[in-house]
């Protein structure tokens, strides 16, 4: 047991350290935005927007906060509609900044609707596995879970926003395993994924490497995502080949039931036809990042050097850091996305490791508290919005530091609270004040 | 509590996912910040600055009335920084808009930025911009971050091929000199060094302290501060002792005589000073400041005529050589000079006839006849009285077959035949060898260096200096590095009565002999000419002389040679006589010695330059 019971007893209304940590993080991110957009054109602009955001998020989060949480379970029909058409409206009247179509354009400042929507569908999804808690074992309960992301993610591809999707995706399999889904069918929707995963990632090993290509056998299975019919070919094969092997394993008297070889097969067809429908819609960009993920020595002067850039700037901090406003990595433009996804080069850079170490001790302590909510929640709809909560920071905070320190593919996902954002920055505080607003709410009388 | 339905081991699971995830990252946090700190630092200082090496003007060099010989002008280079424009795309493009101002190659500029841009360090792209170009490139540089017009000192040598085989020329860097320098600091890649001649010999004090300039510069490669600049210190100035007008002189007589080949070496008597030193055919030294290599600079098919005549041509001496025969002769004691001997035209040896210039013969003449009239027969017939080998004694005495010990590279010491070299080689001695050698044919080479110092020590009466042409070298602070020093290599002891019968002989050959045409007014001259016979074609000219006014010691000795110039007297005499002129045009204009001002510059030859008012001779 890492909490102890009697530390939810207290009768605060108000989680003190949760809200402490968001005000240091929020305070370390915006040091270190302001350092960072220094020499940019449009650094005013920047750090207007960043002091615009900041009461405006602790607004949401006051909001947030004092509302009983309750009603989005009520209200679930709404916060679902208003989400769809929230992702709907912005691709009928969103502007396009950086190929993707994905913001409102308002006077002072943009909106981006998929970071709402991020916190909406979480709110959805804890009230469907709420309702659904007696069959949460059933796999009708699980698919209908995805059954209600599939909407989201077909508005999402559309701008198209794939790192919304990588982001919501295991935030939904969090909510699952922690309403006590099987773990079977877990397993089922993860092969799923990986195997729509795994498609492109081979595919772009084989671009990398066109030696392979001599291979018959590589190179058929390269050109299987060309046309309608080689694709169809390959489901047809894996369907006959899982038959086969059915059969033989009647034979064998092995006492499986076929219902595995079907579910294997259908999961290898759909992730294969979800990976073709990823490769295709994947931009060149994408396509060029997760290549330089695989081999970063293919473009070490193109993307490959940012990483790389960005790494130096982290490595030069050492342990005390180079100085607030002093380091030269960040302020003389080195690091891509220094303000946005890269912010933590310049925390490191600026800070050193006592300021990494800050930075990610608050976060594991945000992350607990938000925990610690979900484990004092009144009821079981509380406990699964913190959890996707959790789930959420947790995605976030695994991604970001991972492309950053070359643990995972560069996907253009900032770290909450201290990125520059305003969106982002709104919608995460809303969140926190959710969480905020289960624990306020953690007894049945309060 | 209430009953949730919640697995509560499940919780402990995600909580375990976080901390593990934290655990990591701190993991990799210790290793990139902790341990690869320092090595990261370094990579962002790396990253953040770039040095634009400023190259130290070349010491200048002057003749000794101080007229610049070679010097440096500002040129105009275009620089690439490896900055923002990095991508290969972006280069390509880059190389394409400037492949046409430039009228360069595309690909290899391209190449020459692709490898600045994967070394992170600048690279001079073109150099010495003309002002057409500039404009079109200065819009350019608007364009394409990255590129840059920087001023720079270039090497200029403003009388082009002027004493280009003293001076000798610079160039790039190639990959020998590379080897050698490449731990020096003070070159890079892109440096010149001296390559021949004195650029060479003194690179050391010629080449300054390259300066640089330390930029910080962001991503885009845009300036964003000056973190440090270290001035360039100049290189020290060479004050030859080569005097420009004489020098002036050599040049135009050679380039106007017949063959436009030979050399012309003018020597101070009194020091071994070099007072002119000309080679024909020259190059303009200019032509190789630019581009790389010697072959790079030169028009297609051409050879550089880098072969210096004055010290690496030998021809044999002809006439002139009769100086060192009369030395033997005088000093043999076997041959009084007012001996006669008659000159029918031709000289019988026995089994062979061997003639002499003048086919209706000279008649009686005594030593002052025939030194002036240059008669064979005279030296034929007292060659062999005083014997070969009292010739080829004087004639190494003279130093002749062996090196004026000049500090320039590849100097020839010609050839010195007679009865021991004979010997050395085992083979045999014949009369007609001794007549030969008596009238300086045969297998005697010399160069017209060792001629100069012949009539240089019977000049100053038998002392040999090793010839120098440094005067002093002055660092740019004013400080004086060096001075240049007479230093006596070797001196001919013979009889005063001797060398008063030379000289009373060499004086006869201007005023009456065959050398005629070297006579000056207010000057007395004592010359020998020389006509080599050239079995491979037009004989070559030589003349010997050296000059004294008003009975004070001589100042300059002169020898020329004329390849394929024929007869001594015609095409090298004059040569000899305009060098003099030009090199005491101080002691020869004004009557009275003590008011040199004003005429000398009507008198002043044709020179590319007005030299400064010189501080008196050396």
């Amino acid at each position: 047991m890492i909490f102890t019971p009697q530390g939810g007893l207290k009768k605060n209304r108000m989680d003190w350290l949760l809200f402490l940590s968001v005000l240091i993080l929020l305070a370390i991110g915006t040091v270190s935005i302001i350092s960072s957009v220094a020499v940019l054109p449009n650094q005013a602009r920047i750090v207007r927007v960043q002091f615009m955001a900041i009461p405006m998020a602790l607004l949401a989060f006051s909001a947030a906060w004092s509302l009983n949480y309750q009603v989005y379970q009520d209200q679930w029909k709404y916060v679902y509609g208003l989400l769809l058409v929230m992702l709907a409206g912005v691709l009928l009247f969103g502007v396009v900044d950086k190929g993707s179509r994905s913001w409102y354009r308002l006077p002072f400042f943009s909106i981006q609707p998929s970071e709402f929507a991020r916190v909406g569908l979480i709110l959805v999804l804890a009230n469907f596995l709420d309702k659904r808690i007696g069959k949460i074992k059933e796999l009708q309960t699980v698919l209908g879970a995805f059954a209600l992301c599939v909407p989201v993610f077909f508005l999402l591809i559309k701008q198209p926003d794939f790192s919304g999707i990588l982001l919501t995706f295991p935030v939904a399999i969090i909510m699952l395993f922690a309403a006590g889904a099987s773990l079977f069918h877990l397993s089922i929707i993860l092969g799923y994924a990986f195997i729509s995963g795994l498609f492109p990632i081979l595919w772009s090993i084989i671009n990398l490497n066109p030696e392979l290509l001599d291979n018959t056998l590589v190179s058929y299975f390269f050109h299987l995502s060309d046309s309608g019919w080689s694709a169809f070919s390959f489901a047809a094969a894996v369907a006959v080949g899982a038959w086969m092997l059915w059969r033989l394993s009647v034979k064998l008297y092995t006492n499986v039931t076929g219902l595995y070889f079907a579910g294997a097969a259908l999961v290898l067809i759909l992730g294969f036809f979800s990976g073709v429908l990823v490769k295709h819609q994947m931009k060149e960009y994408q396509q060029k990042r997760l290549e330089v993920f695989l081999s970063p020595e293919t473009d070490p002067r193109g993307a490959g050097y940012n990483l790389m850039q960005a790494r130096i700037a982290i490595g030069s901090g050492g342990i005390l850091g180079r100085g607030i406003f002093s380091g030269t990595q960040s302020r003389l433009g080195f690091v891509p996305e220094r303000h946005t996804d890269f912010i933590l080069a310049v925390v490191g850079e600026e800070m050193g490791f006592w300021g990494m170490l800050l930075v990610t001790g608050f976060y594991v302590i945000l992350m607990g508290r938000i925990m610690q909510g979900a484990r004092l929640a009144r009821d079981r709809f509380g406990y699964l919005v913190n959890c996707g909560i959790f789930g959420m920071f947790l995605v976030y905070f695994c991604i970001n530091f991972g492309m950053l320190l070359g643990l995972a593919p560069v996907a253009g996902v900032p770290l909450p609270l201290v990125s520059y954002g305003g969106s982002n920055l709104v919608a995460m505080m809303a969140a926190v004040g959710i969480a905020e607003s289960v624990y306020a709410r953690r007894y049945a009388l309060v | 509590m209430i009953d949730r339905q919640i697995p509560q081991e499940r919780l402990e699971l995600l909580w375990v996912l976080a901390y593990g995830a934290a655990l990591i990252f701190i993991i990799r946090l210790v290793n990139l910040q902790v341990v690869g700190g320092a090595h990261y630092r370094e990579l962002a200082e790396k990253n953040r600055t770039q040095v634009i090496a400023q190259a130290a003007p070349r010491g200048r060099i002057f003749s000794s009335d101080e007229v610049a010989l070679a010097t440096s002008k500002p040129s105009f280079s275009l620089i690439y920084f490896p900055g923002q424009a990095k991508t290969n795309a972006e280069i390509d493009r880059m190389a394409k808009a400037l492949s046409r101002p430039l009228g360069a190659d595309y690909d290899d500029l391209r190449k020459s930025i692709y490898r600045a841009a994967s070394r992170e360090k600048p690279v001079r792209l073109a150099e010495n911009l003309p002002p057409k170009i500039m404009l079109s490139l200065s819009e350019l540089k608007a364009v394409y971050p990255g590129i840059d017009i920087i001023v720079e000192a270039r090497r200029y040598y403003p009388f082009g091929a002027y004493l280009s085989h003293l001076i000798g020329y610079i160039g790039k860097i190639d990959s020998r000199d590379w080897t050698a320098l490449s731990k020096d600091k003070n070159y890079s890649m892109d440096s010149r060094l001296g390559k021949a001649g004195l650029e060479k010999m003194y690179e050391g004090v010629l080449k300054g302290k390259d300066g640089g300039i330390y930029l910080e510069v962001d991503s885009r490669g845009k300036v964003n501060k000056v973190l440090e600049s270290r001035k360039w210190v100049p290189g020290a100035d060479i004050f030859l002792t080569v005097d420009s007008k004489a020098q002036a002189a050599a040049e135009q007589g050679l380039k106007k005589s017949i063959s436009g080949k030979g050399a012309v070496v003018a020597l101070d008597p009194r020091t071994g000073a070099i007072i002119a030193f000309a080679s024909a055919p020259d190059y303009d030294p200019n032509m190789f400041v630019l581009s790389g290599s010697e072959r790079e600079g030169l028009p297609a098919g051409k050879i550089l005529p880098e072969f210096n005549v004055a010290l690496q041509g030998t021809y044999p001496p002809g006439s002139v050589f009769k100086i060192i025969t009369s030395a033997a002769i005088l000093e043999s004691g076997r041959v009084r000079p007012e001996d006669k001997v008659f000159c029918p035209g031709y000289y019988d040896a026995g089994d062979r006839v061997f003639k002499c210039d003048e086919k209706r013969g000279h008649g009686n003449l005594d030593f002052i006849g025939g030194l002036a009239k240059s008669c064979n027969v005279y030296f034929y017939v007292n060659g062999q009285r005083s014997g070969a080998l009292t010739i080829e004694k004087y004639a190494r005495a003279f130093r002749l077959g062996q090196t004026s010990g000049i500090a320039l590279p590849d100097e020839k010491p010609g050839n010195v035949f007679g009865p021991s070299a004979r010997a050395a080689k085992k083979s045999y001695w014949f009369i007609g060898d001794t007549l030969n050698l008596a009238i300086g044919q045969g297998e005697t080479l010399i160069t017209p260096m060792q001629a100069a110092g012949v009539i240089s020590a019977v000049a100053n009466r038998g002392t040999f200096y090793r010839p120098y042409y440094v005067e002093r070298i002055v660092k740019s602070d004013g400080q004086l590095l060096y001075k240049g020093k007479p230093e006596k290599l070797s001196t001919v002891e013979m009889k005063d009565s001797t060398w008063e019968l030379m000289r009373e002989g060499l004086h006869s050959v201007v005023e009456e002999g065959t050398g005629q045409v070297a006579q000056i007014k207010g000057a007395e001259i004592y010359g020998k000419t020389g006509t080599a016979q050239n079995p491979h074609g037009k004989d070559h000219a030589w003349f010997v002389a050296y000059a004294t006014v008003n009975d004070q010691p001589s100042k300059i000795a002169v020898a020329v040679l004329v390849e394929n110039g024929g007869h001594g007297a015609a095409s090298a005499a004059p040569i000899a006589k305009a060098v003099i002129e030009a090199a005491l045009r101080y002691d020869l204009k004004p009557k009275t010695p003590t008011t040199p001002a004003q005429p000398e510059k009507a008198r002043a030859p044709s020179l590319p330059q007005a030299p400064v008012p010189a501080k008196g001779e050396l």
